[in-house]
């Protein structure tokens, strides 16, 4: 609250200031062309940005971006938020393909090269229509795409960061010969045990000793390559792409899930060592995208193949009933996905009309001794049209409706080992075998209207989600979070309704956006913790509940001088359930508000470069729901500094990122280290270099 | 313009202070270790073929759940104890026939406080040593309290 007022208060004393300034590159056509696009909230994010925000995971990257937030695991790796909403609620698009892994799981990353990303845009809102399923929170479309325009260009890269002694290299090439090209990357990434600034963990009264304030075990590396071939026509193009990505890391060894343990393995032998327990993810992505287009029509079609493999292996222990495995792999899943886009874009005069359809087809198989999601099929088809409509220069108008059907088909499982009923002794059912279908009907209306440095975008969307397998068919105890979770076959759709408003004013001194929503869920599948035991451990539910959430982001940039630039931000996100068990409570993970202050200094001797200081303060989160409890807000300071140095045909590129420079120590609430009061990592400088020719 | 700008900013700030007085159960239950006839505390130890005579008191602000009761061995000295005591423990050993006791049980509705009083069986074929005795306990609003026990089966 402080925090807002204190944005408000900022912002009036800095209006007051009037400074004459005879170079400005504040509005920007690009930008605004790129804004006026959607009439949903968009934001775009260029190679320089991700470069000069460089700070460990993508994700990590994105963190600037009101709005979104990394789910951290470990140092290496996180998983997206966008206000709030995450896993399958949010979508990740590579090349408008949908990235699926294992998006359901709070324990690993996303397994994409970063260092080959030429551009994101981040769409905050409904986008179902493009998308389908899942894209209730919005979603980040990464471009890696780009077709080389020199016969030969090229990076090299290297980094490190200091709190996990991380080291990193990235070389990417590319080719260009009449129409035709070729694009290669290439990363490895290598780290250690991550710091934070405590010498212990406290959890359930149990005392864990840290050595060198290391998390025991949480090193990691990362594998990245990709090539991709293409030829790039004036009206064809067609593109075939390669990519496979690697990463192998630990957890936290004192306790796996939330189960505090002692283990004979020594891990204090050495901070760059994986023992047990650990994970590893292997996604391969073959993608196939072709497009023809004249001046009135064109046609895109899109082929995509992506096999996810990911494992995770621990110390055989016996839990309830359940005797000591013989080996160590606790959980493994091979999923396959298939999918295929067809596009239709055609200009009508003041209108411009899009159709297309999605098809995709997922195959899931488990195996391992521990069971947390059933094997499964499901297949999806969706269509959509959409209309743009430009009665003016000021104004664009869009409405468009997409029919969507899936069929899941879900296997039955059964425990590899007895338990024991009355006096009788059986290998328990925690799947039954299931067969659903789920259709939908999506919408969405908007406009974009602009007027001199004004942008005003609204946008109402309904979007869905069909529910995932472990919601329909688990029942069963999740050895990781310690509880029994218990699916729910009736679950219909997840549907939500969305309204989104932005106001952007560009000046040649202030840039202002306000960004409010609001989101209505009339049936938030939620996992309800309730009162009763099964099988020793706490009966975690999967209901539907009406849920309201609304929220805001602000974003106020403010050019001093010719050298001086100030920036504050600020996003707000509140959730409530309306009905069920939980009614009056909020959404698990809630984000709490922050804002952020920041002064930048730029200047152009020997190149071009930057200093930035910010200031991230983030308030308390009391709203909470069982089994969290309240985080304390705080606050970091942290700095950035890039310069690029020019030479002939290329450049050299010099960043350096200071995050929490006085080394504070905080809870992150949507950590998933916050459930054993793990608090976030230390002081940490992230250095990289690269020659860019 | 400014003006504007200042109330962006100003509905911002309204935004982060409407927090309404929430009226939810935020409160976990509480498992009571005091009076004499608790049992078992830890470092109890307790005779194969015998019994565990568990007493403890239960109490919520609102309204109780359930429980559950959970003994495992600690045969590989794995630990999720929440008790600081260190009691002491006999060396590492192989499970041939370990007790395993998992039992769910109900509480009353709508009872505040609750004292659990069970008397728990140990089989007297059972490998002795270092036990894990667990107590979970629920309220209705789904908080979850836990504590947890080193006992020593003998033979």
């Amino acid at each position: 609250m402080t925090h807002f007022l204190a944005v408000a208060a900022v912002l009036c004393a800095m209006t007051d200031t009037v400074i004459d300034i005879d170079e400005v590159t504040v509005s920007d056509h690009a930008v605004r062309a790129a804004q006026t696009h959607t009439s949903l909230t968009a934001i775009q994010v260029s190679r320089d940005y991700l470069q000069q925000n460089f700070s460990g995971s993508l994700m990590q990257s994105l963190q600037g971006i009101p709005g979104v937030k990394a789910m951290s695991i470990g140092s290496g790796q996180s998983k997206p938020t966008i206000r709030g909403l995450g896993f399958n609620r949010m979508v990740v698009a590579e090349d408008g393909i949908k990235h699926e892994g294992q998006q359901w799981g709070d324990d690993h990353g996303l397994e994409i090269d970063q260092f080959a990303v030429d551009r994101i845009e981040v769409i905050k809102g409904p986008a179902a229509l493009l998308y389908g399923s899942d894209a209730i929170g919005g979603v980040i479309c990464l471009y890696t795409n780009h077709i080389p325009t020199d016969s030969v260009s090229g990076a090299v890269q290297v980094f490190g960061r200091s709190n996990n002694g991380q080291l990193g290299a990235s070389a990417k090439i590319g080719l260009r010969r009449n129409s035709f090209f070729f694009r290669a990357n290439i990363t490895a990434i290598n780290y250690g045990d991550y710091k934070i600034p405590a010498d212990s963990i406290q959890y359930y009264s149990y005392y864990i000793k840290l050595k060198d304030s290391r998390l025991r075990n949480t090193a990691g590396l990362e594998r990245d390559g990709s090539l991709m071939v293409g030829y790039a026509g004036y009206n064809f193009h067609t593109d075939l792409r390669v990519s496979d990505s690697y990463s192998k890391s630990g957890f936290f060894a004192n306790a796996h899930g939330l189960e505090v343990r002692l283990s004979d393995i020594d891990y204090d032998r050495s901070t760059r060592d994986i023992d047990l327990p650990h994970q590893w993810v292997n996604h391969l992505k073959v993608l196939s995208h072709s497009s023809w287009r004249n001046d009135v029509v064109s046609v895109d079609a899109s082929l995509a193949y992506q096999q996810n493999r990911r494992e995770e292996c621990s110390e055989p222990v016996s839990h309830g009933y359940m005797p000591t495995p013989s080996d160590e792999m606790e959980r493994h899943f091979d999923k396959s996905t298939y999918t295929a886009n067809i596009g239709l874009k055609m200009s009508l005069g003041q209108h411009s009309l899009s159709g297309g359809a999605n098809a995709e087809y997922q195959h899931n198989r488990r195996s391992g001794w521990g069971f947390i999601i059933p094997d499964f099929e499901t297949g999806s088809l969706g269509a959509y049209l959409l209309d743009k409509y430009k009665p003016s220069d000021n104004l664009k108008l869009n409405a468009g409706l997409r029919f969507d059907h899936a069929q899941t088909h879900i296997h039955s499982y059964n425990d590899w080992y007895k338990t024991p009923v009355g006096t009788d002794s059986v290998y328990k059912q925690r799947s039954a075998d299931i067969d659903l279908t789920f259709s939908n009907l999506t919408w969405s209306v908007g406009a974009v209207y602009s007027a001199g440095a004004w942008l005003m975008k609204a946008n109402v969307g309904k979007s869905f989600r069909i529910p995932i397998p472990k919601e329909l068919g688990a029942d069963g105890i999740n050895y990781h979070i310690f509880r029994y979770e218990r699916g729910n076959a009736e679950l219909a759709p997840e549907v939500s309704y969305q309204l989104d408003l932005s106001v952007y004013r560009s000046g040649k001194l202030l840039s202002v956006q306000v960004e409010p929503y609001v989101n209505y869920f009339p049936n938030y599948i939620y996992l309800n913790p309730t009162a009763q035991y099964e099988e020793g451990l706490q009966l975690y539910h999967y209901t539907q509940a009406e849920v309201l959430r609304y929220g805001i982001e602000c974003q106020a940039d403010y050019k001093i001088t010719r050298h001086f630039e100030a920036e504050l931000k600020g996003e707000y996100l509140y959730a409530e359930q309306l009905s069920g068990a939980k009614k009056g409570y909020t959404l698990p993970f809630s984000t709490p508000r922050s804002a952020d202050a920041g002064l930048k200094y730029s200047h152009k001797r020997h190149g071009e470069g930057s200093i930035g200081l910010n200031v991230h303060l983030v308030g308390k989160q009391e709203n909470i729901v069982p089994p969290e409890k309240p985080t304390d807000g705080y606050w970091t300071l942290n700095l950035t500094a890039n310069h690029r140095f020019r030479l002939t045909g290329s450049s050299i590129n010099v960043s350096l990122r200071a995050d929490n420079l006085l080394n504070k120590r905080y809870y992150d609430h949507t950590s998933y280290y916050r459930l054993i009061d793990v608090p976030e990592a230390g002081r940490n400088f992230a250095v990289m270099v690269g020659w860019e020719f | 313009m400014k003006k504007s700008i200042f109330s962006a900013f100003l509905l911002c700030a309204l935004c982060a202070c409407s927090s309404s007085d929430k009226t939810e159960d935020m409160t976990m239950p509480e498992i009571s270790a005091d009076g004499s006839d608790v049992c078992p505390v830890d470092c109890q130890r307790f005779k194969r073929g015998s019994v565990i005579a568990f007493h403890y008191q239960f109490s919520d602000n609102v309204e109780l759940g359930g429980y559950n009761i959970e003994v495992h061995n600690n045969f590989d000295h794995h630990t999720h104890s929440t008790s600081a005591a260190e009691c002491e423990i006999e060396s590492e050993k192989k499970p041939v026939n370990p007790w395993v006791y998992n039992s769910d049980y109900e509480i009353p509705q709508e009872q505040q406080t609750y004292t659990a009083t069970i008397n728990i069986d140990i089989p007297a074929d059972i490998d002795p040593g270092d036990y894990h005795f667990m107590v979970r306990l629920t309220d209705q609003a789904g908080w979850q309290q836990l504590k947890s026990m080193a006992i020593k089966i003998e033979e």
